[in-house]
C-alpha cells in the first residue's frame, strides 16, 4: 500500500494541510492587523505592506484552512455514508496537490506584487486553472464513488459535499472571469457584478455546504440519534441553492449596479433566513436533550459553537442587505467583523470540529490530546468573541462618524484603540491555530511501534439512513479508540 | 421526497444556473457601458499607475465610488455607471479605511502625492497608510498620474487649477519670504484679513489647538513652525515658516481671520490643503489661536471688532496682545 493509494489518505493530507493553512494564514492576519495598529513597524518592507499581506491572509484562510479541512473531512464522510471506499485516492492526491499548490502560490506571488487584485479572485490565472482542476478531479470522485455506492440512501452531507463541488466547479471560473487570463477581469462596472456575484458565492456555495454537510455528519453521531427531521433538511438544501447563489449584489448596493439587481439581492438576503433557520432547528432539535454529550466531546463542542455564530452571522446578513443600515455599516470594520464570525466562527469553527472528529476516524488512534483541543477551542472563542465585539464598535463609530459629516481620516484615531484590541485578540487566535497544527500533526504521526492504522472508521462503517451514527466519536473526550463496530481488515 | 444523485446533482445545478442566467447573464446582456460625460481615456502613465494600484492592494483601504450619503472626498459628484467605461478592472473596493478617491484628481498638486506616496505621515501626521517609497521613481510618479486622473474632465479641471496657481505661488517664494507673504496676503479676501480670533485663547483653548496642529500640520510647518517638517524637502514651495509673519501681520494687526481663511480653504497650487471638510469652525479657530500665541507670540483674539460676546466666553483679557511683535501698534 503506497502512500498514493492508502486508506483515507487524501483525507489525511487534506486535513494536515488545512492545519498548516490555518496557522500560515492567520500569522499574515496578524501582520495586516499589526499595520493597521502602526502602521511604520514594517516600514518599506515589500513584501510585508500591507495591500500584499492582506491577500495572503484573507485567500490562505479561506481556500486554506477553511475549504481544505471542509474537504478533508468531505474525503472521508462521503466515503463513509455511502459505505464504499472513495473511489480513487490517487485523484484525490491529485486534487490535494493541485489546489495546496494554488493555496502556497500566494505567498509566493501577491506578497511581491503579482496578484490580479480583485479581492478573493487574486489568485493568478494559471493558479486559477490548478484550483479548477482540483474541482473537476472532486466531483469526478465524488461521483464515481456516489456511482459504486453500496448504502442506497444519500444522506444529506452527501447532498451537500456534491452541490458544494459542481457550483464551485463553476463559480469560480465565472467569478475570476478566467477566459481573460491576463486581467482576470471584464472591463468597466459589470466586473464588479461578477465579482460579487462569485465573492458571495464563493462563501456561500463552497464554504457555507461544506460546513453544514460537517454539522449534519457529526451531530447525529456524537448525540446517537437520528437526524431530526428530513424535510427540513430538504427545506434548507433547496433553499440555500436557490436564494443565496443571485445575492451578490448586497455587496456593491450603494454603487451604480442596475436597481433590479439591487432589488432581488436585498430582498433574498432577507429570505436567506428561511435556509439558516432550517438547518439551525434541524440540528439544534437533533442535539436536544444531548447537549451534555455534545458539550463534553471537544469535537462536537466545535461544530455546536459553529451553528451559534452561524446564528449570528445571519441575524447579521439580512441586517446589513438593508439599504437603511448598510448605508452605516459599509466600508466600515463592521464587514470585517462578519467576515471573522462568518468565515472563522461559523466555517473554521465548524471545520476544526470536523477536523477534531474525523482525524480519530481516520488514524484509527485518540486524539493526541483532548485537552489541548479545548484549549484551542476557549482561546478561539475569546479571540474571536473579541473580534466581534472590537470590530463592531469599531465600525458602528466609523458608520455613524461619516454619517455624521466627519471625514476618514479625522474618525482614524477613534478606532485606533479597537484596531490595538484586534491585534491582541489576534494573539489568542494565532496561539489556538498553533495549538491545533501541533494536535493535529501529534495526532496523525504514526504512533511508535504500531502498524499502520486501519482499525477505526474503515471506509465501510455503518451509515443507515439518517443517522450516521456509530459509537465512534460519541465516548467523551471523543477518543475513538477501537470501539467502532464493524470493523473492517486492511485492505 | 428522496434524494437520488440524479436529483442531487442534477437538480442543484439547474438551480444554480438559473441563478448564474438571473445574476450574471442578464446583467452581461443588460448593462450598457455608455462613457459619462466626465469619462476621458486613460494615458500610458495613468494606465500604469492604475497597474500599480491593482496589483499593490490600495483597492483593500480605498473605494472608488461615492455615495448619495457621503460628506468626504469627492462628495460633490455621486458615482455613475459611466464613469467606469473601459477600466480594466474597475475594483470599487468595500472597505474605507482611507477616503474615497474616486475623485481625488486635482485635490492636491503633485509635490504633496510624492511626499505623501514616500510617507504619509509627512503630510499626514495621523495615517495609517503604508509608505511606498520602496516602490521607487517611475511609480510613484505614475502613481500619482493615476490619482491625479481620478475624476476624469472633472479631475482635469481641478489639476488644470493646481497648476495655474503653482506658478505665482513659485515665483513668490523665490521672491524671499517678505514678496512671498505679500503675495499670498493678497491673495486672502480682505474682509477676513480684518477680522481677529473671535475666541479667547485660554489654556484650554490653545491646547485643544495644539491636538489639531499635532494631528494635521505637523510634519509641514514643524513642531516649532518654522515650516521645517519632514516633508519639507519634497514640497515646492516648501511649507510657511510662520515666523516670518511676525513682520507682516495683516493690516499691521490682524491673524486671526487671515489664519482661518487660509486654513479653512488652504493654498491651492501649493502643498498646503484645504481643511473646511476636516476641521469645524471652532477647531479652525482654537488652531489659528494656538498658531498665533506659540510661533508668532501674538494673539488678535478678542480685540475689537467683535460683536456680541459668545455665551460661553470666560472671562479673559488677552495677554498675548501686548507681546505684539515690533512694529505692531496693538
Ligand atoms: C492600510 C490602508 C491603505 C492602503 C493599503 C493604501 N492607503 Fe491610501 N490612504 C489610507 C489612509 C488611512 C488615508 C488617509 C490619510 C492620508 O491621507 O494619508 C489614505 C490617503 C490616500 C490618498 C490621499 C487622499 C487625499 O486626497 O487626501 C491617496 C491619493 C492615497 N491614499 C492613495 C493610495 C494608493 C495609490 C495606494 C496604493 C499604492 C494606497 N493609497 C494604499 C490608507 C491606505
Ligand atoms: C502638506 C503640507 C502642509 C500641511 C499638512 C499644512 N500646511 Fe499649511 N502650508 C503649507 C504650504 C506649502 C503653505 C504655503 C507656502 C507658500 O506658499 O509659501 C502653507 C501655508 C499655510 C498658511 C498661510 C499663512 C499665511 O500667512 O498666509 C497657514 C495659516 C497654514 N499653512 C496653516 C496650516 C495649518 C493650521 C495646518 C494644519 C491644520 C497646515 N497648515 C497644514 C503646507 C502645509
Ligand atoms: C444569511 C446569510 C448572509 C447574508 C444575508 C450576508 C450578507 C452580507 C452582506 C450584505 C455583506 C456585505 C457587507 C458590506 O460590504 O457592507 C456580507 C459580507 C461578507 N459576508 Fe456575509 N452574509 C451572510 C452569510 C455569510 C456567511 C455564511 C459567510 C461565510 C461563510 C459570509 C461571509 C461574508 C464575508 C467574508 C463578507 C465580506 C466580503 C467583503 O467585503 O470582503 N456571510 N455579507
Ligand atoms: C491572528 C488572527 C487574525 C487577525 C489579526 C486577522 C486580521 C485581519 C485583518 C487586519 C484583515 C483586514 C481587515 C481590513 O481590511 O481592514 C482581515 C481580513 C479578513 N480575515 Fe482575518 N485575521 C485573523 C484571523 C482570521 C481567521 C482565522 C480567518 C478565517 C478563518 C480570517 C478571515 C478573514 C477574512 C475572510 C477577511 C476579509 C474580510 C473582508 O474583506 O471583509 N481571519 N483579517
Amino acid at each position: 500500500m503506497t502512500l498514493a493509494t492508502q486508506t483515507h489518505g487524501t483525507a489525511k493530507a487534506f486535513l494536515a494541510a488545512g492545519a498548516f493553512w490555518f496557522l500560515a494564514g492567520t500569522v499574515f492576519g496578524l501582520i495586516a492587523a499589526i499595520h493597521l495598529v502602526a502602521p511604520e513597524f514594517f516600514n518599506n518592507v515589500p513584501f510585508l505592506v500591507f495591500g500584499r499581506t492582506r491577500p495572503v491572509h484573507v485567500n490562505t484562510v479561506i481556500f486554506g484552512f477553511t475549504a481544505s479541512t471542509l474537504i478533508g473531512c468531505a474525503y472521508y464522510y462521503v466515503p463513509a455514508l455511502l459505505r464504499t471506499p472513495l473511489w480513487s485516492e490517487r485523484l484525490g492526491w491529485v486534487s490535494w496537490f493541485s489546489w495546496n499548490l494554488t493555496v502556497l502560490s500566494g505567498f509566493f506571488t501577491f506578497p511581491f506584487g503579482f496578484t490580479q487584485g480583485r479581492e478573493y479572485a487574486e489568485y493568478l490565472w494559471i493558479f486559477d486553472v490548478s484550483l479548477v482542476v482540483a474541482m473537476l478531479a472532486m466531483i469526478v470522485n465524488f461521483t464515481m464513488t456516489v456511482a459504486t455506492r453500496i448504502e442506497n440512501v444519500l444522506y444529506v452531507s452527501v447532498w451537500y459535499a456534491l452541490g458544494a463541488c459542481l457550483w464551485s466547479a463553476a463559480n469560480y471560473p465565472i467569478g475570476n472571469v478566467m477566459w481573460h487570463p491576463l486581467t482576470g477581469a471584464l472591463p468597466g462596472l459589470l466586473d464588479s457584478v461578477f465579482l460579487w456575484f462569485y465573492g458571495h458565492n464563493l462563501v456561500g456555495m463552497l464554504l457555507t455546504p461544506l460546513s453544514i454537510a460537517v454539522v449534519y455528519y457529526v451531530v447525529p453521531r456524537v448525540a446517537r440519534t437520528p437526524l431530526y427531521s428530513h424535510t427540513l433538511s430538504l427545506i434548507g438544501f433547496w433553499t440555500l441553492v436557490s436564494m443565496y447563489a443571485h445575492i451578490g449584489g448586497h455587496h456593491i448596493l450603494q454603487a451604480p449596479i442596475p436597481n433590479w439587481l439591487k432589488t432581488i439581492s436585498v430582498v433574498d438576503s432577507v429570505a436567506m433566513i428561511v435556509p439558516v433557520f432550517t438547518v439551525l432547528v434541524n440540528v439544534w432539535l437533533t442535539a436536544r436533550g444531548h447537549g451534555a454529550r455534545l458539550w463534553r466531546d471537544p469535537a462536537a463542542r466545535f461544530i455546536m459553537a459553529g451553528t451559534a455564530w452561524y446564528l449570528v452571522t445571519c441575524i447579521q446578513g439580512p441586517l446589513q442587505s438593508l439599504p437603511s443600515i448598510q448605508k452605516v455599516t459599509h466600508f466600515t470594520n463592521w464587514t470585517i467583523g462578519h467576515a471573522h464570525i462568518a468565515v472563522l466562527g461559523f466555517s473554521g469553527m465548524i471545520a476544526l470540529g470536523g477536523l477534531w472528529h474525523i482525524l480519530p476516524l481516520v488514524t484509527g488512534r485518540p486524539l493526541h490530546s483532548p485537552r489541548l483541543v479545548n484549549l484551542q477551542f476557549a482561546l478561539l472563542t475569546f479571540g474571536l468573541a473579541g473580534f466581534f465585539a472590537v470590530l463592531t464598535a469599531a465600525g458602528l463609530i466609523q458608520g455613524e462618524a461619516w454619517h455624521n459629516g466627519e471625514t476618514v481620516y479625522r474618525v482614524l484615531p477613534e478606532i485606533a484603540v479597537y484596531m490595538a484590541l484586534r491585534a491582541m485578540f489576534g494573539v489568542s487566535i494565532l496561539a489556538a491555530s498553533a495549538i491545533g497544527l501541533y494536535v493535529a500533526i501529534m495526532s496523525l504521526r504514526p504512533a511508535p511501534g504500531s502498524v499502520p492504522a486501519t482499525s477505526c472508521g474503515t471506509s465501510l462503517h455503518p451509515a443507515p439512513n439518517s443517522v450516521p451514527a456509530t459509537s465512534c466519536g460519541g465516548t467523551p473526550k471523543s477518543s475513538c479508540t477501537a470501539t467502532v463496530p464493524d470493523q473492517e481488515a486492511a485492505p | 421526497m428522496k434524494m437520488t444523485p440524479a436529483l442531487a446533482m442534477v437538480g442543484s445545478l439547474l438551480v444554480f444556473w438559473a441563478s448564474v442566467l438571473v445574476a450574471i447573464i442578464l446583467p452581461a446582456i443588460t448593462m450598457t457601458e455608455t462613457p459619462s460625460t466626465a469619462w476621458r481615456p486613460w494615458t500610458s502613465a495613468e494606465t500604469a499607475g492604475h497597474d500599480l494600484y491593482v496589483k499593490n492592494g490600495c483597492s483593500y483601504c480605498h473605494s472608488l465610488y461615492v455615495r448619495v450619503s457621503d460628506w468626504d472626498l469627492g462628495a460633490d459628484r455621486i458615482a455613475e455607471r459611466g464613469d467606469y467605461a473601459g477600466q480594466n478592472p474597475a475594483i470599487l473596493g468595500t472597505e474605507r479605511t482611507g477616503p474615497d478617491l474616486s475623485q481625488d484628481g486635482g485635490e492636491h498638486p503633485d509635490d504633496w502625492h510624492w511626499a505623501h506616496f514616500t510617507n504619509p505621515r509627512y503630510t499626514r501626521p495621523l495615517s495609517l497608510m503604508p509608505s511606498w517609497e520602496f516602490l521607487g521613481w517611475p511609480a510613484v510618479s505614475n502613481l500619482t498620474a493615476y490619482v491625479q486622473s481620478l475624476g476624469s474632465r472633472d479631475a482635469d479641471y481641478r489639476v488644470a487649477r493646481q497648476q495655474r496657481w503653482k506658478a505665482p505661488a513659485v515665483r513668490a517664494y523665490a521672491g524671499g519670504p517678505d514678496v512671498n507673504v505679500d503675495w499670498l496676503h493678497a491673495q486672502v479676501p480682505a474682509g477676513w484679513l480684518a477680522m481677529p480670533n473671535p475666541y479667547p485663547a485660554t489654556e484650554a483653548a490653545l491646547q485643544r489647538g495644539q491636538k489639531i496642529y499635532e494631528g494635521f500640520c505637523l510634519n509641514c510647518h514643524g513642531p516649532v513652525g518654522d515650516g521645517q517638517g519632514v516633508a519639507e524637502k519634497y514640497l515646492s514651495p516648501p511649507p510657511l515658516n510662520f515666523t516670518t509673519l511676525k513682520r507682516h501681520l495683516a493690516q499691521g494687526r490682524y491673524v486671526g481671520g487671515l489664519f482661518y481663511y487660509q486654513i479653512m480653504n488652504g493654498i491651492t497650487g501649493t502643498a498646503m490643503p484645504y481643511f473646511k471638510h476636516e476641521l469645524e469652525s471652532e477647531k479652525i479657530w482654537d488652531v489659528s489661536n494656538f498658531m498665533a500665541v506659540r510661533f508668532l507670540g501674538y494673539t488678535d483674539a478678542g480685540t475689537a471688532p467683535r460683536g456680541i460676546e459668545a455665551a460661553y466666553e470666560p472671562a479673559w483679557s488677552n495677554a498675548f496682545q501686548s507681546l505684539a511683535p515690533k512694529g505692531v501698534r496693538p
